[in-house]
């Protein structure tokens, strides 16, 4: 049977008010399970909802294999840097290589911490300096405040499987590990996707099936980067029968009592249906932006045409999801150039470029990009790469991000300092669940419904990070 | 807040069916009513609220006949009366009755089988089929074929590779051992993807070479041959790793010591001998820690390419073993799994030694059995088998009947002949099956339809994009996790809520399920792939009559799985097709294999 991870025991269950639910987001034929809370659901996304007039997005651009974070936003001050070159030999960036990149933020770290983009990150400095790039500093999953000590004595509860890839994507993406069903973004889809007049573009992806994206009631759409897929044997008669097409649609979409027919039906029933719906509204609109060639390029510029298309899709509150993978980086990083710097390089192009498009659209201020991964790596090196870690260095981006600036702790860079717990692996100071409650409570969700998006959230408190300007 | 990586499906009060294998006639009787009662009760009420659209308990009214109306399916079929199934065969289920079993066991055993196939295997059991299936010699190999062909180059190019594997996917008559090798490669994965260096496609094709050398033999064979193979030993980065360097901090590379661990050995969690997690205080215990993954890390050490004989650029080094480097080999002593190895010294001999020691630890623990048991039942049987197969399976592979652990072939024969695979009845239960990949639903057709490529080319291509192709090409993960997870759960679904995972799931999605019906459209029309072509003769005779059309794919395609009631629709949409003309002729039996083809009763697998 489905396990939960959040209740909400003071509030019963009422059917016909969860008929209804399920009727309003057309989630009948989807949803067969008795879900406990979902009527306290329809009551919190109807009161969200009614919040919703104006657009906004959340899009995840996740960095699938552990982004090498101590490769990518950099330790500049003496005392960390010296820590830094000394464990990463070969794979370390030369000071001077950082030094045109070095972070400037409007209000300097405690104890003159310096941090540097990587020389590959370069084309996200004139966003950082514009206002718009944030940087989140050893941010990684928690299910509490740890200490390294903590982590030590076993006698504070931690994330299940540490350092196992996808384990770490998945409670990145929902707080549980593999096999979990629903992700926080697709929670907040729950509570604010009534507000769109198509429900069923709230939580999009670009990317493939992605946990993050799955809420109680939202579906994730997956759309591919060249948009909606046409069925052509629908679209166009079927070798010349249009009764082979139609009975094509028909036993694609057919009902089942098999279930694993049945399942299949119902993505069949999507395709078709919102095909018919896509379609249109991207030819419709106008995404004149350009992006880098690149797999995530095309990812994000598809996620910009479907922000131009809002109006068409009357929506009004979307999640996206894009994904990059090649980042468990074992071996061959390579330095100022080679494997690591061209990864993190492509997502910078594609990054500034959506980010420009934003701006292009006249949403730049509605649209909140950050960065994910599986987890940080090591400090110290293998021969030419780092191994698995667990906190991290994301960027949040965006107009309405408090850019030029720092979010956490800055962690120290030493040899069994206290955020390492061997090998240069960082003990989180700033967990998932604030990120996530940070960048809910910017998109609408109240203070207490934040509690069904991220159900650590208790645990934490400052539950708002403070890096959206409002 | 842990969970098991298998959701606890198999909770104790599982339906009786699975407990009670100890009597056959209570298998084949009540379980399968017992199980559909349970997963209907449980995905709420009857479907009441729901609207009652995946869990009707009463058969829906059958569809009008009209093209196009509405069609709500029935499924299954009424449940046998018990009466009749007692009155069967209660011993087990050794020979098929009727060519829709033949059928359907070559849907579990092959990647797809002709009529002429269906019709040989006559009277025979399966275990006999199995015996003659393991004899089948080895064809040509995929090194030997790209050399010949003169894919050789040490550019990164895998065009060879993809033609070389659609080759012996599509027509290679060793076909059990095709099958399990597509399965191997989906649980020991390698990816073209993440293959970089001399002769890559050499690399991967000497990786899926040993897989078929060994797919009949030893399961700790398996596990050396791949452990030293260039492919794996680039794919998890363990190729050249060193020991420890006190002077600088550098650690031994932990990749392959992890994934061995996680993925093809013991899993993360201790598991019963039945698949099922051990519960202590009601929750999982990890089969490891970190420590673990770093003492087993210090075996992995020492090893690379053997360029004793030939220079680093000849092809010929990515298709023999890597050798011991010792001076590279952490002689330590190494503590993993509760076992420790002692310190060795710096040689060839000792480097060895130790990987033997860790190898067989590994093939030697107790969750290895159910764990790489259940995941090749789900590879070719079903997503959701019961503890009771998984611990029949598990038995097998402690245990060949002859003293012998590991044996790949007892193995085989226990995931295809058991019960739980072969009976009729087990199979109706609504929560019964797994999807069929992508892939293998190609491989469907082109083996049923005799496709050959007259050039030899077999240009098939990469498929995985998910707008031109299929979502998914053999050898091309995205990752070592493979295409898809074991545990993956689809979300908001009936299943979800019944504890079910189906693991093709995670590749099914709005865009994937489009372009796998357009690919299909167009392979069976025979454009655009290349020269790969059917051969649609024995439809011909039949071509006229709809129905006897129908009659025909769904035994060869879909294993008799098309309800009688989409038959009729399918029919009367076919009929639409004038045969007049030799393009009517050939537009009717495409859209047929389409109509087939795209239906959700062919492509979940039962």
């Amino acid at each position: 049977m489905v396990k939960e991870t959040h209740h909400f025991p003071g509030l019963k269950p009422d059917n016909s008010a969860r008929r209804e639910f399920l009727r309003r987001t057309g989630a009948m034929s989807v949803l067969a399970s008795a879900t406990p809370w979902a009527a306290t659901l329809a009551a919190m996304s109807e009161a969200a909802a009614q919040t919703a007039t104006d657009y906004k997005a959340i899009v995840c651009i996740f960095l699938a294999g552990g982004n090498d974070h101590a490769n990518t936003i950099v330790p500049y001050d003496d005392a960390s840097y010296s820590t830094y070159s000394r464990l990463r030999g070969s794979i370390g960036l030369p000071l001077s290589s950082l030094t045109p990149t070095l972070l400037k933020p409007t209000i300097p770290l405690p104890g003159a911490r310096t941090f540097a983009l990587a020389p590959a990150l370069s084309p996200l400095l004139p966003v950082f300096n514009a206002g718009d790039l944030n940087v989140l500093l050893n941010v990684g999953t928690l299910v509490q405040p740890l200490t390294k000590t903590q982590y030590t004595n076993k006698a504070t509860r931690i994330p299940p499987k540490l350092f196992s890839h996808n384990d770490q994507q998945s409670y990145w993406q929902s707080s549980a590990p593999e096999g979990a069903m629903s992700g926080w973004g697709g929670r907040m889809g729950d509570l604010l996707g009534s507000a769109n007049g198509t429900s069923s573009f709230t939580s999009v992806s670009v990317a493939g099936n992605a946990v993050y994206l799955s809420g109680q009631s939202t579906a994730p759409y997956q759309v591919s980067t060249s948009g909606p897929i046409p069925i052509l044997g629908i679209t166009s008669p079927l070798f010349g029968s249009t009764a082979c097409s139609t009975l094509l649609s028909n036993l694609i979409r057919q009902p089942s009592n098999q279930l694993l027919e049945s399942t299949h039906s119902a993505i069949g029933a999507r395709t078709i249906d919102l095909y018919g719906q896509l379609s249109p509204a991207l030819a419709g609109s106008s995404m004149t932006s350009t992006f880098p060639a690149t797999p995530i390029g095309s990812q994000l510029a598809m996620v910009a045409k479907m922000i131009a298309a809002r109006h068409a899709l009357g929506t009004r509150r979307q999640i996206f999801y894009v994904q990059m993978g090649g980042f468990d980086t074992h071996e061959n990083m390579g330095s100022v150039t080679g494997a690591h710097a061209t990864l993190i390089g492509t997502v910078a192009d594609a990054m500034a470029s959506f980010h420009q498009a934003a701006t292009d659209l006249g949403v730049s201020n509605q649209v909140t990009s950050f960065t994910a991964s599986d987890f940080g790596r090591t400090l110290s090196i293998n021969v030419g790469g780092s191994d698995h870690g667990w906190g991290s260095m994301h960027l949040l981006m965006g107009g309405a991000v408090s850019g030029k600036g720092f979010t956490g702790t800055a962690p120290v860079f030493a040899d069994g300092g206290p955020d390492d717990i061997g090998q240069g692996r960082l003990v989180p100071t700033t967990s998932v669940d604030q990120l996530g409650a940070t960048l809910g409570k910017w998109f609408g969700v109240s203070s207490t419904d934040l509690l069904y998006v991220m159900p650590n959230l208790a645990n934490y408190s400052v539950k708002d990070l403070g890096f959206m300007k409002s | 807040m842990i969970r098991p990586s298998q959701p606890d499906i198999d909770s104790p009060d599982r339906p009786a069916h699975i407990d009670a294998n100890v009597n056959p006639r209570l298998v084949k009787t009540h379980a399968p009513l017992a199980f559909a009662a349970l997963l209907l009760s449980a995905c709420g009420g009857g479907g009441g609220d729901s609207g009652g659209t995946t869990a009707a308990t009463t058969p829906a009214s059958p569809p009008p006949a009209d093209v196009g109306a509405p069609a709500v399916e029935s499924r299954p079929p009424a449940p046998p009366n018990p009466q009749t199934v007692a009155g069967a065969s209660t011993t087990k289920f050794t020979s098929p009755a009727n060519q829709t079993d033949v059928a359907r066991f070559f849907s579990q055993a092959t990647l797809g089988a002709n009529r002429d196939q269906i019709n040989a295997f006559g009277t025979s059991t399966y275990d006999a089929w199995l015996t003659s299936q393991f004899s089948q010699p080895l064809t040509q190999s995929h090194c030997s074929w790209m050399t010949a062909n003169g894919y050789t180059s040490v550019a990164n190019l895998f065009d060879g590779l993809d033609n070389s594997l659609w080759r012996k996917l599509i027509s290679s008559p060793d076909t059990l051992r095709q099958r399990i090798v597509l399965a191997l490669s989906e649980i020991f994965v390698v990816s073209a993807n993440g293959i970089t260096g001399y002769s890559p496609q050499l690399v991967v094709g000497h990786f899926v070479d040993l897989l078929e050398a060994n797919a009949f033999g030893n399961f700790r064979t398996l596990l050396n041959d791949i452990t030293l193979s260039p492919a794996m030993g680039t794919y998890l980065t363990y190729k050249g790793n060193v020991k420890s360097d006190v002077v600088n901090g550098s650690r031994p590379d932990e990749n392959y010591a992890r994934e061995s661990m996680q993925l093809f050995t013991v899993g993360l969690y201790l598991l019963n001998p039945d698949g099922t997690p051990v519960l202590v205080n009601g929750a999982p215990v990890e089969t490891y820690g970190p420590d673990d993954v770093t003492g087993l890390a210090r075996v992995f050490t020492g090893w690379d390419l053997d360029t004793s004989n030939f220079p680093i650029d000849d092809p010929r080094v990515y298709q023999i073993p890597m050798v011991p480097r010792q001076k590279d080999f952490e002689t330590g002593s190494k503590t993993f799994l509760g076992s420790t190895i002692e310190a060795g010294v710096q040689s060839a001999a000792s480097c060895a030694a130790c990987l033997s020691q860790a190898l067989d630890i590994l093939f030697n623990h107790p969750n290895t059995a159910p764990f790489f048991s259940r995941q090749l039942i789900q590879r070719l049987v079903t997503s959701n088998p019961s503890p009771a197969y998984v611990s029949r399976v598990a038995a097998a592979f402690r245990d060949n009947g002859a003293g012998v652990r590991g044996d790949m072939k007892a193995v085989i024969r226990q995931v295809l002949l058991d019960d739980e695979a072969r009976s009729p009845v087990v199979s109706v239960a609504p929560g019964f099956g797994k999807l069929r990949e992508p892939m293998v639903r190609f491989l469907n057709w082109a083996r049923g339809f005799n496709v050959t490529s007259a050039s030899n080319v077999w240009g098939v291509g990469d498929l995985s994009d998910t707008v031109t192709g299929i979502g998914q090409s053999p050898m091309r993960s995205p990752s070592v996790f493979n295409f898809f997870r074991p545990g993956y759960i689809p979300p908001q679904t009936a299943m979800g809520a019944n504890g079910l995972v189906g693991a093709e799931f995670q590749i099914t999605n709005e865009s994937s399920l489009a372009s796998y019906v357009n690919f299909m459209r167009r392979a069976v029309a025979g454009s655009g792939i290349d020269d790969v072509l059917p051969d649609y003769s024995s439809l011909m005779p039949i071509v006229a009559d709809s129905s006897a059309l129908l009659a025909e794919l769904n035994t060869v395609i879909a294993a008799g799985q098309i309800s009688t009631s989409n038959l009729a629709l399918m029919k009367a949409a076919l009929d639409t097709i004038p045969v007049t003309t030799p393009a009517g002729i050939r537009f009717r039996i495409n859209a047929s294999l389409v109509l087939i083809m795209s239906s959700p009763q062919y492509i979940v697998q039962k």
